[in-house]
C-alpha cells in the first residue's frame, strides 16, 4: 500500500517539475523605475505596457517601482551582487558612476537615431570614456510654481528677479502670516542641491571649474546663494520647519494651498491633478540673478545591468527600444508622468509649445547639467552633508557668513582632494 | 552566589510564563526518558532535574554507539558544533574579510571584480584618518556622539527598567499579562517604531510641538530633527524602544534572589530601602554588569534609530559611526576606508569591553567575591 503511494507521489513530483521547467523557459526581467507618475496611475501604466510587450515578444517583464530616496542604494546593490533588477532608471548625473563600476551593459544609440536625436544634456550623461550606457528616456527642469489666487489677494505678480521674490514673499505673508510664501526642502532632502544650484549659476558662479579639476562653488556666488536659501526661512518667509522638510514636503505645503510658491518640476503636475484639482496655479521661469536665469536640467536614463546572463540582457534592450518607441515615450510623458521627453521627436509634439509646457520648455533652453563625472555622487553627497549642516547651525542659533564659509570650505578641500585622486 | 545554568533558566521563563515549575520540569524529565528509551530514574524519584542528569542524558544520547570514554570527552565539542558553525559563518568569517577588505584598493572601479582588488597596505587607514580630508575628524566627533548617546541611553532604559522590574515583582492581579504587555516596544520593528517617532517629533505636524504649544511649555515650534537637538530625539525613541528588555533581564534577577533573605532582614528590622540596598541590589549586580556590556555593544553599533529618524546622512549632531561609515562604503562605494573605519570602531570596542570586563574582575578580587 505504501509503495502505491510513494509511486503516486513521486509522479506527481516528476510532472511538477517538467511544467515548472517548460514555464521557465520564458525569459523574464524585472524593471526598476521611480514613481515618475503617481503610483496609482504609474503600476497600472506599466503593466499594461508589459502585458503589451509581451504578447508582441514572448517576454516577461515584471515592473516594480522604487523610491528616489533609496534608489542609489539598491542599484548599488543590484549592480555589485548582481541580483536584481535587469533593466532600470537611473538620475543622469548617476549614469557615470554606476557605468564606471563596469556594471552597466553598453547601448548601441544608432538603433534610436544616434546621440543627435537627444537633448544633448541629457545624452553626455550617458556617456563615459566615448562609450554610451544608457538612453536618455525623460528630461526634467524645476521652475516657480505659484498660487494665482494668493498672489492676486496680495497684490503681486510672479517675481522676475531674486531680490523681487523677497518683496513679493513679504507682500504675501503680511496677508496670510509668517511662513507662508514659499516652501523650501531642508535637511531631509535628498535633492536639496539641486535648489541651491540655481541660485548659484544665476549669479554667474559653478561647481567646479572648466576642466573639471577642481571645485569653485565656495566662492562670493557660491555662498550668496546658499545665504539667500536660507534668509527665505530667516525671513519668515518659509516655515521654520522647512528645514527639516524633504522636497515631498515642501511640494505638498504648496499643493495643499499653504504656501505661495515652490520650484518644483513637471512631474508635480499629476501631483496636483490627482490631490488638489482646483488649485489655482500658474508656473514662472525662474527668478533672474546678476548673471541671467539659471535652471536645472536633470533626467533619467534607461540602463541595463551588464552582470545578467545574455538572454536576460537582450530581453531588456528589447524593453528600453519599447519604451523609446515615440507613441509609448509620449504617451508616458505627456498623459501620465508630465515629464518632459529626452527624445527630440518626441518633444517636438505641437503639445509642449502650450500653457504651462512653454514655460518648462523655455527653462530647459537655458538649462545647466552637473558636470558628467564619476566623482559626481560622492560630491554630491559631499556638497549635501555640509548644505545640512549649515541648515543645523542656522537652527541652533549659530549662523553666520562665516559659518556658510566655513562649511562650503570644507566641501570645497574635500571634493578637491577626491578629483585629485 | 548565583550562577546561570540551563537549569535556571527553565526555572525563570517558567516563573515568567506563570508555569508550575514543577510540572514541567517533571514533564521534561519523562521526555528525556522517552526519547533515551529508558525508565525513570529510581535514585531520582521527586523527578527533579538538575545539571548532571540532563548532561548525563544527554551525553547518553549523543553517543550511544561510541565508547563511553570518548562520547564524555566529545560530548560537550558535539553540543557547542552548530553553534560555533553559526558563529563562524555570519560572523566570524564575514569579519575577516573585513579586516582583508581593509588592506586592498576597493572602491567603484574594482568593486565587480572586487576578489582581484589590489592590496595597498595600509593606504585606507592613512586615508581614512588623513588631515586633508574631514572624514577623520567626522569619524572621531561620530564616535563621540554616539559616546554620549549610549551614555544617556543606557542610563535612562537601566533606571526605567529597574523601577518596572521592582513593580512587576510585586504579587498584583493580571500580573503575566502586564509582563506581556510591557514587552510591546520592545517587540515592535524597528523601522515601525521609529518612523513613528520621526512622525511625533516633526515640527509642523508632530504631536510633541503641538501637546508642548496646547500646555504652554513652548511658545514657538521647536525644530527637533536638525541641528543640536536630533540626538536626544533619538535617545528618548531608543530608551523607549530598549527599557523592556532591561525590565525583563532585571526581573528574572530578582526572581532568583532568596525570599528567606528578605524575610530575614525584616526581622532584623531593616526598612525597605535597606533591604533594597543591601539584598536587592548586591544580588542584582552580576546581570547588570552583563546587561550594561551588551547595552553598550549594541548602542554603539546602533543604525537603525539613526537612519529611520533622521536619514542616512544624520547631520553633524547626530552622526554615529555606523551612518558614517555605511555612506562611505555602500552609498560612495568607498568599501577599502569603509572596512578601514570598521576595523579601527571594532577596536575601540574591544578595549571599552576588556576595560569593561577587567575593571570588575579587580574590584571583585579586592572584595574578595
Amino acid at each position: 500500500m505504501s509503495k502505491v503511494w510513494v509511486r503516486v507521489v513521486l509522479t506527481v513530483l516528476l510532472v511538477l517539475t517538467v511544467a515548472s521547467l517548460a514555464m521557465a523557459k520564458q525569459t523574464q526581467i524585472t524593471f526598476w523605475a521611480m514613481n515618475n507618475a503617481p503610483s496609482e496611475v504609474n503600476i497600472p501604466w506599466m503593466e499594461e505596457m508589459a502585458r503589451e510587450f509581451e504578447a508582441e515578444t514572448g517576454i516577461k517583464v515584471i515592473f516594480e517601482e522604487i523610491g528616489w530616496d533609496n534608489a542609489w542604494q539598491k542599484i548599488t546593490t543590484a549592480i555589485t551582487t548582481g541580483e536584481g533588477a535587469q533593466v532600470f532608471q537611473v538620475g543622469t548625473t548617476w549614469t557615470p558612476f554606476f557605468a564606471a563600476t563596469g556594471g552597466l551593459a553598453e547601448m548601441n544609440v544608432k538603433d534610436y537615431g544616434g546621440s543627435k536625436a537627444f537633448m544633448e544634456a541629457n545624452y553626455i550623461s550617458t556617456t563615459l570614456n566615448g562609450k554610451c550606457y544608457g538612453i536618455p528616456w525623460i528630461a526634467e527642469t524645476r521652475a516657480l510654481f505659484y498660487n494665482t489666487e494668493m498672489f492676486e489677494a496680495a497684490g503681486v505678480t510672479p517675481p522676475q528677479t531674486w531680490e523681487e521674490l523677497i518683496t513679493v514673499g513679504h507682500k504675501i505673508t503680511n496677508v496670510y502670516g509668517e511662513g507662508t510664501a514659499i516652501a523650501v526642502a531642508g535637511t531631509n532632502a535628498w535633492d536639496l542641491i539641486h535648489n541651491w544650484a540655481i541660485m548659484l549659476w544665476s549669479r554667474g558662479g559653478d561647481m567646479l571649474n572648466a576642466d573639471n579639476t577642481e571645485a569653485i562653488f565656495n566662492q562670493t556666488p557660491g555662498v550668496q546663494g546658499m545665504e539667500y536659501y536660507v534668509s527665505l526661512v530667516k525671513e519668515g518667509l518659509a516655515a521654520k520647519a522647512c528645514a527639516e522638510y524633504n522636497q515631498p514636503q515642501a511640494d505638498s505645503a504648496f499643493i495643499n494651498g499653504d504656501v505661495a510658491m515652490v520650484f518644483m518640476g513637471p512631474w508635480n503636475i499629476s501631483g496636483i491633478e490627482n490631490d488638489n484639482p482646483t488649485l489655482p496655479y500658474a508656473i514662472a521661469e525662474p527668478p533672474m540673478g546678476p548673471n541671467g536665469r539659471a535652471s536645472f536640467s536633470g533626467g533619467s536614463n534607461l540602463v541595463v545591468r551588464s552582470n545578467a546572463p545574455k538572454a536576460e540582457i537582450d530581453a531588456a534592450i528589447k524593453w528600453v527600444e519599447f519604451l523609446m518607441r515615440k507613441e509609448n515615450l509620449v504617451d508616458y510623458t505627456k498623459n501620465l508622468s508630465h515629464m518632459l521627453p529626452a527624445k527630440l521627436d518626441a518633444f517636438e509634439d505641437p503639445y509642449y509649445n502650450q500653457g504651462v509646457w512653454k514655460v518648462f520648455k523655455d527653462t530647459l533652453s537655458y538649462a545647466t547639467a552637473y558636470p558628467p563625472l564619476v566623482e559626481w555622487g560622492t560630491i554630491e553627497g559631499i556638497i549635501d552633508t555640509n548644505f545640512k549642516n549649515i541648515l543645523g547651525e542656522y537652527i541652533n542659533g549659530d549662523y553666520d557668513t562665516a559659518v556658510v564659509k566655513k562649511y562650503m570650505d570644507s566641501a570645497v578641500t574635500e571634493i578637491n582632494h577626491l578629483l585629485e585622486k | 552566589m548565583v550562577k546561570i545554568c540551563p537549569m535556571s533558566i527553565i526555572r525563570y521563563s517558567c516563573r515568567f510564563a506563570g508555569l508550575n515549575y514543577r510540572k514541567v520540569n517533571r514533564a521534561l524529565v519523562r521526555s528525556i526518558c522517552l526519547w533515551n528509551g529508558c525508565h525513570r530514574d529510581e535514585n531520582n524519584r521527586g523527578g527533579e532535574l538538575n545539571v548532571n542528569t540532563v548532561r548525563e542524558k544527554l551525553s547518553h544520547m549523543v553517543m550511544k554507539r561510541g565508547s563511553k570514554k570518548m562520547s564524555k570527552r566529545f560530548t560537550p565539542y558535539m553540543l557547542i558544533l552548530p553553534a560555533v558553525l553559526g558563529m563562524l559563518f555570519v560572523h566570524f568569517i564575514p569579519m575577516l574579510w573585513g579586516f582583508i577588505i581593509s588592506f586592498m584598493d576597493l572602491n567603484i572601479y574594482t568593486v565587480m571584480d572586487w576578489i582581484k582588488a589590489p592590496f595597498i597596505g595600509l593606504s585606507n587607514y592613512v586615508e581614512g584618518f588623513s588631515s586633508v580630508t574631514t572624514l577623520g575628524q567626522r569619524f572621531f566627533r561620530s564616535i563621540f556622539n554616539v559616546a554620549y548617546y549610549s551614555a544617556f541611553t543606557i542610563t535612562l532604559g537601566y533606571f526605567i527598567g529597574l523601577g518596572a522590574a521592582l513593580l512587576l515583582n510585586k504579587k498584583f492581579v493580571g500580573r503575566t499579562l502586564v509582563r506581556g504587555l510591557i514587552l510591546l516596544p520592545y517587540i515592535t520593528p524597528d523601522s515601525v517604531a521609529y518612523n513613528l517617532w520621526r512622525f511625533i517629533f516633526q515640527a509642523r505636524i508632530g504631536i510633541l510641538n503641538k501637546v508642548l504649544l496646547d500646555v504652554g511649555l513652548i511658545s514657538d515650534q521647536v525644530i527637533w530633527l536638525v541641528g543640536n537637538k536630533t540626538i536626544y530625539a533619538v535617545i528618548v525613541a531608543s530608551v523607549w524602544k530598549g527599557w523592556p528588555f532591561t525590565a525583563l533581564i532585571l526581573l528574572a534577577g530578582l526572581q532568583s534572589i532568596d525570599p528567606e533573605l528578605y524575610q530575614a532582614a525584616k526581622i532584623d528590622g531593616a526598612n525597605a530601602w535597606q533591604r533594597f540596598k543591601y539584598i536587592t541590589l548586591p544580588h542584582l549586580r552580576p546581570v547588570t554588569r552583563t546587561l550594561i556590556v551588551l547595552n553598550i555593544l549594541w548602542n554603539f553599533n546602533a543604525y537603525n534609530q539613526f537612519a529611520v529618524m533622521l536619514g542616512t546622512d544624520p547631520g553633524k549632531y547626530a552622526e554615529v559611526p555606523s551612518t558614517l561609515i555605511m555612506r562611505q562604503a555602500f552609498h560612495h562605494l568607498e568599501y577599502g576606508i569603509g572596512a578601514a573605519l570598521s576595523i579601527v570602531l571594532m577596536l575601540i570596542m574591544l578595549l571599552i569591553t576588556i576595560g569593561y570586563f577587567y575593571y570588575f574582575r579587580i574590584r571583585a578580587e579586592r572584595k574578595g567575591e
